[in-house]
């Protein structure tokens, strides 16, 4: 976010670009004023082009069987039936490459919400990251918890419980905010209709999928569960997976996770994939396995 | 990880009765990382049987044991016992549906030739079945088109219209080569359909049953059926003619038909050349060259179909089984189930508050009329895409209460959902019904109100459930 100073300085720097006097301070005062009234820009009628469904979206004009086009692209949410302007693509298509990018760039960069947080009653942990910076940069930070952490979840949480779910914002805030109460709702509902017990969810902030190994080796559960947002993409920001592991010890091999991804509303729908994940962590628990070692 | 399913088309028409086998081949299309998702990778046709006159014992009875022998002898030959076969269709088409014993024969067959094996019949259906068997949805699919397929048989036309794939319309005609019979030796007309009396007196002929063989005047009616094909397709402006000899009713044409496809037994006749004409003991050739001789091949393209006279069973085996979507919720014990009507929302329905939907659901529940402990009805729903979780417990106690003659009855509780939701959904409703009641909830399957569902025993480890949707009434 640029600071109201910021913002003096670039206009100060604009007009005397444009050559009005530098000290004509109620003319900065005006211009300052009316761009930081963000009430008389009227932005209603622009249309948000992310909400677009590209699937549903034909650019090409003329096209010999529209229908048919429309319907192979069914099929796909790559760019394809975008047309073109002499050698390069139209200004829409342009315009809804940025605006994806920059919805996955929100995705990874916002945090989760307290609010968010605060109505679903979740502790909140971090690991030791400091920031999304170092999260970004120290994928070994991100899987970790310092003591004081560790203390904290064995004081608050269940401890042996036979499933820990738990929840964490991974590389998209934006995944979490959307699917993970229903997705973990779903599985809840599934569990307990089994008879299964399910300890109470926590939410961990800068978290890397192996912090579920942390996490099993310091609550010690049967089978840990992780909803993490994924790495957004152009086709989506908000897609979320679920982890799940038998016993998980730090430094177990990566083939030891069971996974199921793709969780959003143009994927599997969050609820959906939690009636289904429900199933399979009852198949983990009567088989003492997960990942490649699971007969599913 | 491929899964085999073995399924049988068997074809009662009105002139031959015919069987396939097929192989339908599943298997889970989704990577390991996903929800799994099983689909139809492969249909085969593994054994064609011959092709037999169905045995009648009058103009209105079916010889049931013969259509029986018929039967048993090709399993046999073909090697295949009944019990391993997994689905498939009996079906009784054209004018031999009309004959009084039919829904015997069907029954005494369905039983016989496989556990989940489904007796169905229907004029719209039979079109559809052809269709798909002839391969003129898959063409309209891959080509971006529109195509009808004329499978003209012996006593009835059945028109299927696909467009990019999708069934849009279909319409019954009573025209075939067999309305009109002929006895070869003493040269003369033994048999005419009532609808044949009718339009022979129409357009003024002289045929009837005893009079003498004209091939000129026999060529004139048969003319007159490619003319009122013309019209159906909408080459021609419909006459009286046409409306006469709809048998159910009419296609809607307000599409463009691209391309025709003829299949039947009388699309054989259509390229073939007799060296005589009446060699079948009736007017099939006649109504070929006529077909050939009209502007059905001349104003249209022409699709040469992947079958002819087989296109009907070869649908039936391959093409009337589709699988549920692979996240699904069922109570085991319950399944094969047929026959089951649908009770289908509409979307206003589904608009409403869940209070009022539960109210809507009782009232059309009240139309089925259930009268006995056991009788089954489905409720079919769209759904939403990606409901939230407060979505699905709320519709499920919406469902509930809507259902509730069938939650106290015994009969399971039947669900099926357009939206990939059934198995929270199925979940959701065991819970709120404390795991005491049977249900059986699926999705992605696409159903209308009228329609009936066979839903077989799940396949790939419990994860799919075969279905067959039978659509008796094409809707409008």
């Amino acid at each position: 976010m640029v600071t109201e100073r910021e913002l003096k300085d670039l206009i100060e720097q604009v007009m005397s670009e444009m050559g009005v006097n530098e000290k004509d301070n109620e003319k900065q005062e005006e211009v300052l004023k009316a761009v930081l009234d963000k009430s008389s820009i009227d932005d209603e009628d622009i249309l948000d082009i992310t909400t677009i469904d590209l699937k549903k979206q034909l650019l090409v004009e003329g096209s010999e069987n529209r229908d048919a086009y429309l319907k192979l692209k069914e099929y796909t949410p790559a760019r394809v039936g975008i047309s073109k302007a002499g050698a390069r693509c139209k200004t829409q298509t342009l315009l809804r490459f940025r605006a994806d990018h920059g919805v996955a760039m929100d995705a990874v960069f916002t945090y989760v919400s307290d609010d968010f947080l605060k109505d679903w009653n979740l502790l909140s942990v971090s690991t030791m990251c400091k920031d999304k910076d170092e999260y970004l940069t120290r994928p070994d930070l991100g899987r970790k918890f310092d003591d004081e952490t560790i203390k904290l979840l064995k004081e608050e949480c269940d401890m042996n419980a036979q499933v820990q779910i738990y929840i964490s914002d991974g590389l998209s805030s934006t995944a979490i905010e959307t699917n993970a109460k229903d997705t973990y709702d779903a599985i809840v509902q599934g569990l307990n209709s089994h008879g299964i017990k399910v300890g109470k969810p926590f939410f961990v902030k800068h978290g890397r999928v192996p912090a579920m190994d942390a996490i099993g080796e310091a609550l010690n559960p049967e089978v840990v569960v992780v909803l993490i947002g994924e790495r957004p993409g152009l086709a989506t920001g908000e897609s979320m997976s679920c982890y799940m592991a038998y016993k998980p010890t730090v430094g177990m091999p990566e083939s030891n996770r069971t996974v199921v991804s793709n969780i959003h509303s143009g994927g599997t729908p969050a609820v959906e994939a939690g009636a289904h994940i429900a199933d399979v962590i009852k198949t983990m628990l009567e088989q003492k396995a997960s990942g490649l070692n699971l007969k599913l | 990880m491929k899964e085999d399913i073995l399924s049988v088309g068997i074809d009662i028409g009105t002139s031959t009765t015919q069987l396939v086998f097929s192989n339908i081949i599943i298997e889970n299309k989704a990577s390991i990382v996903s929800v799994p998702m099983i689909s139809i990778v492969e249909k085969k046709v593994i054994y064609r049987s011959e092709i037999y006159f169905t045995p009648l014992l009058s103009l209105t009875e079916i010889d049931a044991i013969g259509v029986k022998k018929i039967i048993e002898g090709e399993y046999r030959k073909a090697g295949i016992r009944p019990e391993d076969v997994d689905t498939g269709a009996v079906i009784i088409t054209g004018e031999t549906a009309r004959k009084e014993n039919a829904s015997e024969v069907l029954k005494s067959l369905s039983g016989f030739a496989g556990e989940f094996v489904v007796a169905t019949a229907g004029p719209d259906l039979e079109g559809i079945i052809a269709g798909k068997g002839a391969g003129a949805g898959e063409f309209s699919k891959q080509k971006g088109t529109v195509v009808a397929n004329l499978d003209i048989g012996g006593g009835t036309t059945n028109i299927s219209v696909f467009k990019n794939g999708d069934v849009i319309d279909t319409a019954c005609l009573d025209i075939g080569g067999r309305l009109i019979k002929i006895d070869k030796e003493n040269s003369e007309v033994t048999y005419l359909s009532e609808k044949m009396k009718q339009l022979v007196e129409r357009i003024g002929l002289k045929i009837s049953v005893g009079s003498k063989l004209d091939k000129n005047e026999l060529e004139k009616i048969t003319n007159k059926m490619a003319e009122v094909l013309e019209e159906i397709v909408g080459i021609k402006e419909p006459s009286e003619e046409l409306e006469l000899l709809i048998t159910n009713h009419d296609l809607r044409r307000d599409y463009e038909i691209e391309y025709l496809s003829f299949t039947g037994g009388v699309a054989d006749c259509i390229s073939n050349q007799p060296d005589n004409w009446f060699q079948f003991e009736d007017v099939g050739f006649l109504l070929g060259k006529s077909i050939k001789d009209s502007k059905l091949t001349k104003e249209k393209k022409t699709l040469k179909p992947a079958e002819t006279i087989r296109a009907t069973v070869v649908g039936a085996g391959s093409h009337t089984t589709d699988i549920s979507g692979s996240t699904i919720d069922v109570s085991e014990d319950v399944l094969p189930i047929k026959n089951i009507p649908i009770l289908k929302l509409t979307e206003e329905d589904e608009k409403l508050s869940f209070d009022e939907m539960s109210k809507v659901i009782a009232d059309k529940l009240k139309w089925f009329g259930l009268e006995d402990n056991k009788q089954l009805v489905a409720l079919a729903i769209k759904g939403l895409k990606s409901g939230s979780f407060k979505y699905i417990q709320e519709l499920s106690n919406s469902i509930i209460n809507g259902m509730e003659e069938i939650i106290n009855s015994n009969a399971p509780l039947i669900v099926i959902a357009e939206s990939d939701m059934a198995k929270v959904l199925g979940q959701t409703l065991k819970t709120q019904l404390n795991n005491k009641k049977d249900i059986v909830c699926i999705d992605s399957i696409k159903v209308s109100d009228g329609d009936y569902i066979d839903i077989g025993k799940p396949l790939a480890e419990g994860k799919v459930v075969p279905v067959i949707v039978k659509t008796l009434l094409f809707n409008y």
